[in-house]
């Protein structure tokens, strides 16, 4: 009761000397939310690629350390003939495709949509890649191997192409000055920070897109696909790829591969390391933000004690014990301390809400750190407050009335 | 009873490792253990703070409040798996403390 007076009596100087619990709580929990964020959608759109899937193709994926550019960019990009290689010898993968893109304009009727990322998919795309199809269906393998002018859209596509409501399964749109059926509809999968969502994304047969298109050039970005059999490792895949592909490229023992084996889990641990020093570096910025929140606290404690040493003095001659005293100041630190963790909650929260749309990407406030925002709050309460609240309590009751 | 100065320079020492290890509540590597490690790490380094409060004053409740946080961090580390080498510093430290207390234990106050 003497503590909510208190802080209720002094409105000003309870809102300033919380306001820098509220800074540090906002500065730790809203780099935690952002890198949390990032991360899982980066680990998504990782994830999305497959982990039991090695691509082959002519740069190796490398975070950091020596990267010989001049080296790799000598190569050849990967081909069709690489693909049959792998499809009519192969022991280790369940399946293997091909994939090559470009951007083009892709109209129904007087609707277009600029810069579509057009990919040129083999048969067994579907089962290489992480993708649903909504509505409609994947390519036959007669349509892959005709090259049928049909294509499968990206979820985009349904609202900017065709009016709501309106089916686009069997509608003709127009791409590279042809006409394509609309075969099936890719479920949504949301913005991707690694740029590889799906719902961006035209699919046509590989065999048509050959006719229009040089399949091997670099700018197409050419790569295969190689889903590993359940039960083979990534490591027993790479190893039959590599002598399969050697022997497809008749390179000679003792020269270096022309290719590059790609994991997903290379990715996976180059961005372990960025957010670890994201996180780090954030911890340390917001730690110190809230050790200085800490000290506010227990500045405004001290001369809430001294401020209200005669009221202290008169409880203790009227029997209330040290305990007592400790636990009403004690309690009034965590308090502010806690309104001041839950008011930077509240402006992180208020963010989250519109921040996702600004960067193109679902930013959430978990409760993970939610938890831990109360947490440090309620630890600085305890921490910067017991030294004050201790003090009032070994007061001399006497000397306490005196003052 | 006056503080012995080997109690001052443990207390100062005390004060400023909690100072230097409060962030570590909220560090990656313990957020990672949990939703509610950071939580119970946190009133560990807590009530390791207020023991040493407590030795300052020279008071039992301090040395017991100390062995108490003591044993819970050895508790929270061995079932966590988060034993690192440098521990093992801060486990010398920590029975330097203990033995150092036990010498003034006796003369301590007993009340709050």
């Amino acid at each position: 009761m003497f503590a909510s007076h208190s802080l209720l009596a002094n409105k000003l100087r309870t809102f300033l000397s919380l306001l820098g619990i509220t800074i540090g709580i906002f500065a730790i929990i809203t780099v935690f939310t952002v890198t949390d964020s990032l991360e899982n959608n980066i680990r998504g759109s990782i994830e999305s690629l497959g982990n039991n899937v090695v691509i082959v193709e002519k740069w190796p994926w490398a975070f950091g350390g020596d990267y010989p550019w001049w080296k790799y960019m000598l190569r050849p990009t990967a081909s069709i003939n690489d693909l049959e290689a792998i499809q009519l010898n192969s022991k280790t993968a369940e399946a293997s495709a091909f994939r090559v893109d470009t951007k083009k304009r892709v109209q129904y009727f007087n609707n277009m949509v600029e810069n579509a990322t057009i990919s040129g998919v083999s048969a067994d795309y579907n089962l290489v890649s992480n993708f649903e199809i909504e509505q409609g269906r994947y390519f036959t393998q007669l349509e892959s191997d005709n090259g049928k002018n049909v294509a499968i859209l990206g979820n985009t596509f349904q609202t900017g192409l065709f009016s709501p409501g309106e089916n686009p399964l069997g509608k003709e749109v127009k791409m590279f000055g042809r006409k394509f059926t609309v075969i099936g509809i890719v479920k949504k999968q949301g913005e991707s920070m690694m740029g590889n969502s799906m719902d961006n994304q035209v699919m046509i047969p590989l065999n048509f897109i050959r006719n229009i298109l040089d399949v091997r050039a670099e700018t197409n970005e050419p790569y295969i696909a190689v889903k590993a059999k359940a039960g083979v490792s990534n490591e027993q895949l790479k190893d039959e790829l590599t002598g399969l592909l050697r022997s497809e490229r008749r390179l000679q023992p003792g020269t270096e591969d022309s290719f590059a084996l790609n994991e997903t889990s290379v990715l996976s641990k180059g961005f372990d390391g960025l957010f670890d020093v994201i996180g780090t570096v954030g911890w340390i910025i917001g730690g110190f933000s809230i050790l200085v929140g800490g000290f506010g606290i227990a500045n405004i404690m001290f001369v809430s004690v001294k401020e209200r040493t005669n009221l202290i003095g008169i409880q203790k001659s009227l029997g209330a014990k040290n305990y007592f005293i400790l636990l009403q100041f004690l309690s009034e630190a965590v308090f502010l301390s806690l309104i001041g963790g839950l008011l930077g909650l509240l402006v992180i929260w208020i963010i989250t809400l519109f921040a996702g749309d600004a960067f193109g990407m679902e930013i959430k406030l978990t409760l993970a750190n939610t938890v831990l925002g109360l947490t440090i709050s309620f630890l600085i309460g305890i921490i910067s407050g017991f030294v004050p609240a201790y003090s009032a309590a070994q007061l001399d009751p006497v000397e306490a009335i005196r003052q | 009873m006056k503080r012995p100065l080997i109690l001052s320079i443990i207390c100062v020492i005390g004060f400023l490792w909690v100072v230097i290890t409060f962030p570590g509540v909220f560090s990656p590597s313990v957020k990672k253990l949990g939703v509610f490690m950071p939580a119970i790490y946190g009133l560990i380094v807590a009530a390791t703070f207020i023991s040493f409060i407590g030795v300052w004053h020279l008071k039992r409740w301090g040395m017991e409040l100390y062995v108490i946080s003591f044993f819970s961090k050895m508790l929270f580390f061995v079932l966590t798996k988060s034993f690192e080498i440098t521990s093992i510093l801060g486990i010398a430290f920590s029975l330097w403390f203990m033995i150092t207390y036990l010498f003034f234990y006796k003369r301590m106050d007993v009340n709050l």
